[in-house]
């Protein structure tokens, strides 16, 4: 069976700036697969390669088998896609929006009614049908670019960044959507984002930073990879704490409100062999496996900060993509 | 093929007359240069030769003044489109990059029609007198050159990346053709290097055409105006064709 998405060291630059330094990996037909890394690691300008949006300077990617540089066409019929920022006609109602997107997709002429209708009521849009999409709420507008999406039933769906800017609420209905398209169609998801939470969600999960793919495995093998367990203590004396740690068991910790952590192997059996040998003077400890933040953290040396300053964030990635035309 | 044309077309159709208000500005915007202008200079003016009033010669110029204006923005819809991102949805589904161009052209044209045909038909209020059976032969020529408009503004959409550079287009491109097309004044007199300007501007000639139809007085033949009219349109939509197709989103 052919790949859904098949790349090979994918390479694009925008003048002298790198944006994607040779990326490669497959997809399967029914995957969920995701993206995931910091703004500017070159995710968008990735998936905007595969869309036939722009051409990449070096390498190849093939959709079910077609290049994308050599058959746009071709592919533009078997993908959808649902870009960051909305790309709906706000003047026109939801229906008109669709309905245009079935003409130009070809949909047969017969069956452009019941499958925009089908579509509508998979988002629960139905009811707010002849609505013009001005008067749609961020939800609602990313809902019906899931709608349209689907009128002409892609074998690859894109979505970059699908919730980004939605509450958590409309994430959660976001997401039940796109679960509920692949069990009931089969469509492969591609998808871009920088929510850890959100990357839990798919099968298989590539890690971008600075252009290139640092890791890529299913969420859980990924966490395996970082191997410890995070151990949060609360203590009135870290410095005991840490000396202990490191001199006895040869462990980094870092300092933290009222306390410490460190990374350990097996950690709920440390704790209690570092509770009935050593006794030290502790308020509280707890334990957690790792996340995909941790496996970032791990890879890169950095966190993925995206929160907290998102309105810069915004600003800085309309300015490069501005830059980058 | 043609029946996205049709959708892409229908769209911009709808929109055009969904918003009211706009509408209404639009129908009036040329009615108004009418009226200030040919009320406010007809004491003052008058056409050497002919002896014509200058409502009435006026008239003319206004109707492709009007095509200029509306084809422009229409054209310029573009850029709107791209920083809001629907240009992207048109651009990644499987539709030839000349439908999208064609569709545009054509709306474009239609609106610019309207908009023309509604003046025509207030002017003889203020007092305009013209052939109206010449009026009707020069509407597939206002077309004509709506197209070449349509198909300029896409060049320079398609090259535009933020609607922030508007201005300039209406200061560099808008207003010099305008200006320099005869729509205002009859060139016969006129300096020698304002005459180079005006000659080289297509607009000239449909002025031309336009006013020979409706009120017998021009200055190039008919035949002649009409080539050029056509060519500049044809010569125009190809190259609008060629750079929507590099454009990226």
């Amino acid at each position: 069976m052919t790949a859904a998405i098949e790349v090979v060291d994918l390479k694009k630059s925008y003048d002298a700036v790198e944006a994607v330094r040779g990326i490669g990996f497959t997809v399967r037909a029914g995957e969920i697969f995701g993206f995931l890394g910091p703004n500017g690691a070159g995710k968008t300008t990735t998936i905007k390669i595969l869309c036939t949006l722009l051409q990449a300077t070096s390498g190849t990617a093939r959709l079910a088998g077609l290049d994308v540089a050599a058959s746009p066409n071709e592919v533009r019929r078997r993908i959808g896609v649902i870009f960051q920022d909305p790309a709906l006609d706000d003047r026109l109602t939801a229906y008109e929006n669709l309905m245009l997107h079935a003409v130009a997709y070809r949909v047969p002429r017969t069956e452009r009614r019941a499958r925009i209708d089908e579509s509508l009521q998979f988002v629960d849009l139905f009811e707010r049908r002849q609505d013009l999409t001005r008067t749609f709420s961020g939800g609602m507008k990313r809902r019906l670019e899931i709608a349209r999406g689907l009128v002409h039933r892609p074998d690859i769906l894109f979505l970059d960044e699908p919730t980004t800017g939605l509450d958590p609420q409309t994430r959660a209905r976001t997401w039940e959507v796109l679960r509920g398209l692949r069990e009931k169609y089969g469509t492969t998801l591609f998808l871009t984002t920088h929510y850890m939470d959100e990357a839990e969600n798919c099968d298989r999960i590539a890690i971008v930073d600075h252009g290139t793919i640092v890791a890529l495995d299913t969420p859980a093998a990924l966490k395996q990879r970082v191997g410890k367990d995070l151990v949060a203590a609360r203590t009135a004396d870290p410095a005991g704490l840490a000396k202990l740690l490191s001199e006895k068991y040869g462990l980094p910790s870092t300092p933290a409100d009222g306390g410490l952590t460190f990374l350990v192997e097996q950690g709920d059996a440390f704790i209690v062999k570092l509770l009935t040998t050593d006794r030290p003077a502790l308020e509280g400890i707890s334990v957690r496996r790792p996340t995909l933040d941790d496996v970032f953290l791990s890879l890169t040396g950095r966190q993925i900060r995206a929160e907290g300053a998102e309105g810069t964030a915004a600003k800085i990635r309309a300015m490069v993509r501005r830059r980058a035309g | 093929m043609i029946e996205v044309v049709y959708a892409l077309w229908r769209r911009d159709m709808i929109k055009f007359l969904r918003d009211r208000r706009q509408l209404i500005t639009s129908l009036t915007r040329s009615f108004i240069w009418l009226l200030a202008f040919g009320l406010g200079l007809r004491a003052s003016v008058r056409i050497p030769a002919s002896g014509t009033d200058y409502v009435s010669f006026l008239v003319p110029g206004l109707a492709a003044m009007t095509v200029l204006f509306a084809s422009m923005f229409a054209a310029i819809s573009i850029v709107w489109e791209r920083e809001f991102g629907f240009l992207k949805e048109l651009l990644v589904a499987p539709v030839p990059r000349g439908a999208i161009v064609a569709a545009k052209i054509l709306a474009g044209s239609a609106t610019a029609l309207i908009e023309t045909s509604v003046m025509l038909l207030l002017s003889p209020l203020v007092g305009a007198r013209f052939s109206p059976l010449g009026a009707l032969a020069s509407l597939p020529l206002l077309v004509l050159f709506g197209m070449t408009v349509n198909a300029l503004g896409i060049i320079v959409a398609a090259r535009m990346k933020s609607f922030e550079g508007f201005g300039a287009v209406v200061n560099f491109v808008i207003q010099p053709v305008f200006f320099l097309s005869g729509a205002l004044y009859p060139i016969a007199g006129l300096p020698r290097g304002l005459r180079v300007l005006v000659l080289v501007n297509p607009m000239t000639y449909v002025v031309d055409a336009v006013r020979g139809l409706c009120i017998g007085h021009h200055e190039f033949p008919l035949l002649l105006s009409t080539a050029i009219v056509v060519a500049s349109a044809l010569l125009l939509a190809a190259l609008a064709t060629r750079s929507f197709r590099r454009m990226e989103a």
